[in-house]
């Protein structure tokens, strides 16, 4: 196995994004075809579960065929499936699921089941190798945890959010602000230029290594409304700014925490959250006050991709993760 | 040899059909476990006959109405299956297999309850050409259309839930052998444009006609 090369089709149907990927050993991308459907889910303020799954089941075979074809290759050069099992959207999980299963019947491929998170978390290796321990921070539209890593594929999750995870709550203040969606990257735009004049409170500022932000979603709300009431004008650059700064406050200080907690030497950062300005700002902060190591992939990896999930795919092989076909998909499974 | 996939209901109903034999067929209730249960059973199937995928020479699936999820399923692993291996593919609806699978000499309606006082529902003559074409309608639109008809036979799963009268009425079973021998002639389709027939809009979208109407 060490001598030959492997080719990992990884299929990511977990939200609104239908991707297909094949990567080289785990580390190297070959082709990567997204279809998303953002454009589709605007209308509606959000993604809208039935919705995502019909499309997803309209793309999958043309993004099959489109990954392929930007390879060069066929099935038959294809080693193994890896494929996204959960967390997610249990009707647009599925669509993959269905696919993969049935392209490792009829080539008879080993089937891998890779959790979201891992995916995210693997992203990184397509950059550079993982260096152990690790920590990771991912942060997105539906995660928001720090995970703890000893080595490859060996996963522990030292805590996550109680509620809303990062990303939803910036889409819901981008909706108070009157942002489109997604506005999550909108907010962080908007705060790069305001002041930090409005007080809102840092969410659950304690000692464990959760987060919660539906309480901090809460008070923007209710800041917001009182302004209204009292027939102020809300300066949206200067919310779009205190609310950031809390946010990222929150992630960073439970971050720092468990940097000086687990003597951790290497942190890495993942998820679609990923991008956001404000973020990437403090934790590279953190990293020379800390004097770690930190490695943040480039946009293409941080949204959600089936090139990550390929990536992991391959190191769970290497963990011996074979699925059998009556693998099913899950939308609260468990990384470790 | 052609294989026909049909899980459009809370049942795997799947088969296939060599030289005008049935020669497998599987018909299982596994409601939620349909995703996990679905292939598994069909590569059963396949291996117990000594099968292999590339011996299909062509695929029927069910393409709906019925259960967005299950249906999805079927299309999924049917479009897949052919679009990887080149094999020529073609869907027909769940209330066309219901009427084709009884022999009667009345008009035929097949009826799939959707809840909140509507259903999925056709109307066929007994040769199986399409009087009313597979629809979404309420109760009270498709009693209007029962109303121009003498003598029908219901077919249904669903009859403690109907709300239109019905004399006669059969329980549905396929019979996949005579379905099969109805579309084996029936013209490929492109897999990539193979897609459920949902005949209705998600909630959200129907939500954003009304308030664009209003």
């Amino acid at each position: 196995m060490n001598n030959k090369d492997m080719y990992i089709l990884g299929i990511e149907s977990s939200c609104d994004e239908t991707s297909a990927s094949i990567v080289k050993n785990g580390t190297e991308e070959i082709a990567t075809v997204i279809s998303s459907q953002i454009d589709i889910h605007k209308d509606y303020g959000g993604v809208v579960p039935e919705i995502a799954s019909r499309h997803h089941v309209k793309n999958i075979t043309i993004v099959l065929e489109e990954c392929l074809t930007k390879a060069n290759m066929t099935m038959d050069d294809i080693d193994a499936i890896a494929i996204t099992y959960g967390p997610g959207l249990i009707g647009s999980l599925l669509i993959g699921l269905e696919a993969a299963k049935t392209l490792a019947w009829l080539y008879q491929k080993p089937l891998i089941p890779v959790h979201h998170i891992a995916g995210h978390i693997y992203a990184n290796s397509l950059v550079r190798p993982l260096q152990f321990p690790l920590l990771a921070l991912v942060v997105s539209g539906g995660h928001t945890e720090l995970v703890e890593m000893t080595k490859h594929y060996k996963f522990k999750k030292l805590g996550g959010t109680l509620d809303d995870a990062i990303g939803e709550c910036y889409d819901k203040v981008a909706r108070v602000i009157g942002l489109e969606y997604p506005g999550g990257p909108k907010v962080d735009k908007l705060a790069q230029v305001g002041k930090d004049s409005y007080k809102l409170p840092i969410p659950l500022h304690d000692d464990s290594y959760n987060f919660s932000f539906s309480g901090l979603k809460s008070a923007v709300i209710n800041l917001a409304h009182n302004i209204e009431q009292r027939g102020e004008e809300l300066n949206k650059e200067d919310l779009a700014t205190s609310f950031q700064n809390v946010a990222v406050e929150s992630v960073v200080s439970k971050t720092k925490k468990a940097i000086e907690d687990k003597n951790i030497k290497y942190l890495i950062v993942a998820g679609g959250v990923a991008a956001n300005k404000g973020l990437r700002t403090a934790i590279e902060k953190l990293a020379q006050d800390e004097n770690i190591e930190v490695s943040i992939p480039p946009m293409k990896y941080c949204t959600d991709n089936a090139t990550m999930i390929a990536a992991a795919g391959y190191y769970a092989y290497l963990d011996g993760r074979i699925a059998d076909l009556t693998l099913n998909s899950t939308s609260s499974a468990n990384l470790e | 040899m052609i294989l026909y996939i049909d899980t459009s209901s809370n049942f795997l109903y799947t088969g296939i059909v060599d030289n005008n034999k049935l020669i497998a067929e599987i018909k299982k209730e596994f409601g939620h476990n349909l995703s996990e249960a679905a292939l598994p059973e069909i590569v059963s199937m396949f291996e117990e006959n000594k099968i292999s995928p590339k011996d299909i020479d062509k695929i029927i699936v069910v393409n709906g109405p019925g259960s967005f999820t299950g249906i999805r399923i079927g299309i999924t692993i049917a479009k897949v299956y052919a679009w990887s291996l080149n094999i020529p593919i073609t869907t027909i609806t769940s209330l066309e297999a219901m009427a084709i699978s009884k022999e009667e000499d009345i008009p035929k309606v097949p009826i799939i309850d959707a809840r909140r006082g509507y259903c999925y529902a056709a109307i066929f003559n007994s040769d199986n050409k399409e009087i009313l074409k597979p629809s979404y309608l309420t109760y009270e639109e498709l009693q209007k259309e029962l109303d121009k008809i003498e003598n029908y036979i219901v077919i249904t799963n669903d009859e403690e839930k109907l709300k239109v009268t019905h004399q006669n009425t059969t329980t549905y079973t396929p019979n996949i052998l005579e379905v099969v021998n109805c579309f084996k002639t029936k013209k490929e389709i492109n897999p990539h444009a193979i897609n459920p027939e949902y005949l209705k809009l998600t909630e959200a979208e129907e939500n954003k006609k009304n308030d664009s109407t209003n």
